[in-house]
């Protein structure tokens, strides 16, 4: 493999190889079909606690550290997405923000946070999301004064 | 650290309104001193996450009317319906109820037959609005022409009848545009273009063939030869909300906020109860940053699946192929491949 360290080299011999099986076909959660054979005796308690249980609306990617995390909301778009990165970055011991939609027909938004030491990343989302919720109490009470100045003009 | 939001960038003002008309139909306003993404935020959540009243089902006892049952309900649900005070009416399916309740929904009925040789018009006046509602007002139909007719829903000839129920629904306009509380919501900022977010294209002279919109008064022309400011950044937006009738134009930018706000807060709550990374699944990963492992080394010729270089599910791996040497002279032994 050009430009591959030799030992990496020496390790792909020990590695088994992927089945087809093993590599999941998409990036959703397998559906209860899929799963059956693994869960097979405790199937009816599944079911009971499956029922209207709400899917965890924030998620920290598996792969994150203490300063630099993915976060993945479900039911969110560039409507939160591209506020809250604005916000996050407004935060100086924000590194790095971004947002994206990872593919349209999911319904879904991941935020990337890089702080400095000085916080850390689930910190940095929480003050985001506090901190546009301020944003909206100020230009709520601007625009209401305003909106009665200007009645009160007429 | 301590920082305060709203005073960054060298901005000593935070962000700030100025109405410019306004009636019961429309509102005209700029916003300064946000960024295009807060604005941006603002634009999307009036024209789809605002929630309204429309006719969602339909029951249709009698139509010998000329237009077909789909056709009548689809004309029905777009009828705007009084949706002030929404907060007092649920969501169906976060209601209590079985089906459908006075909780959570409206019952609206029509019933008309044409008698006379003139051509009947029905209006959304004579649908009929049921009892059970949360106030006296929320669910009915929008009537703003001077005669009080409100939106046609049919014509009908003689010996011809319609007779429906209707269940009016709160929804919102990402679901059905029926639902969005407006007709329209201009957005424009930057009308001189000197931010140079759009390429205007012209024959011989894009400011002539262009005509200057109404917010270009607003703000000042760019100077002859003034050089191109890369740093600038749009921060005065002008936004033309003009409401469908069933809330107030003022009431549906505060509703969009406190919808933006509503959205935060179910987040702020997600995020509480976290319980740390979720790796059950080979599902989306954060990209492994600085720690070194596969992340940024890669070259890219592994795949997540802990398949370092040349093995394929196929069982390739550096190994010969079935012809011991392929016909380009490699004996497989190299791994690279």
């Amino acid at each position: 493999m050009p430009g591959k360290t030799k030992s990496r080299c020496a390790d792909a011999e020990e590695v088994a190889d992927t089945t087809m099986e093993d590599a999941p076909t998409s990036a959703q959660q397998p559906s209860d079909g899929m799963q059956e054979d693994q869960s097979g005796n405790n199937e009816e308690e599944d079911e009971k606690d499956e029922e209207e249980v709400e899917p965890q609306r924030v998620r920290i990617l598996p792969g994150s550290s203490n300063t630099a995390a993915s976060f993945e909301f479900l039911k969110e778009g560039h409507t939160m997405g591209n506020a809250l990165r604005y916000i996050i970055m407004k935060n100086p011991d924000v590194e790095f923000c971004a947002y994206t939609i990872p593919h349209p027909s999911e319904d879904k938004m991941n935020i990337r946070i890089q702080t400095y030491d000085t916080t850390t990343a689930s910190a940095a989302l929480a003050k985001g999301l506090q901190d546009l919720e301020d944003l909206c109490d100020v230009v709520t009470d601007e625009f209401w004064t305003k909106r009665h100045d200007f009645m009160a003009s007429k | 650290m301590e920082y305060d939001t709203m005073m960054m960038d060298g901005e000593s003002l935070g962000p700030s309104v100025k109405i410019s008309a306004a009636d019961d139909a429309y509102v005209n306003f700029q916003l300064s001193n946000v960024d295009l993404s807060f604005a941006n935020s603002l634009r999307r959540v009036m024209l789809a996450e605002v929630p309204t009243v429309a006719i969602d089902l339909v029951e249709v006892e009698i139509n010998t009317s000329v237009l077909a049952d789909e056709f009548v309900a689809h004309r029905l649900g777009l009828i705007p319906l009084d949706s002030r005070e929404i907060d007092q009416l649920n969501y169906t399916r976060d209601c209590d109820c079985d089906q459908s309740c006075g909780k959570c929904t409206v019952v609206l009925t029509l019933h008309a037959k044409c008698t006379g040789d003139d051509v009947m018009k029905v209006y959304a006046r004579d649908l009929i609005v049921g009892i059970d509602r949360p106030n006296n007002h929320i669910g009915n139909p929008v009537i703003t022409d001077p005669d009080g007719l409100g939106s046609l829903i049919c014509k009908l000839r003689k010996g011809q009848e319609i007779k429906l129920s209707c269940i009016a629904k709160k929804g919102i306009a990402k679901e059905h545009a029926k639902w969005s509380p407006t007709s329209a919501v201009g957005f424009e900022y930057d009308p001189h273009n000197k931010l140079h977010h759009l390429d205007l294209w012209y024959e011989a002279d894009a400011a002539e063939e262009w005509p200057a919109s109404k917010n270009a008064n607003f703000e000042e022309p760019p100077a002859e030869g003034e050089p191109f400011d890369y740093d600038a950044v749009p921060s005065k937006f002008y936004f033309e909300v003009e409401s469908a009738g069933n809330i107030e134009p003022d009431n549906i930018i505060h509703e969009g906020i406190k919808e933006i706000q509503k959205k935060l807060a179910g987040l702020i709550h997600g995020l509480g109860e976290n319980d740390g990374m979720d790796a059950g699944y080979d599902g989306p990963r954060s990209p492994d940053g600085m720690d070194g492992g596969a992340g940024w080394q890669d070259q890219g010729f592994t795949t997540p699946y802990g398949n370092t270089g040349g093995t394929t599910a196929w069982g390739g791996g550096g190994a010969a192929t079935a012809y011991g040497t392929t016909p380009y002279g490699n004996s497989g032994s190299g791994g690279g491949w």
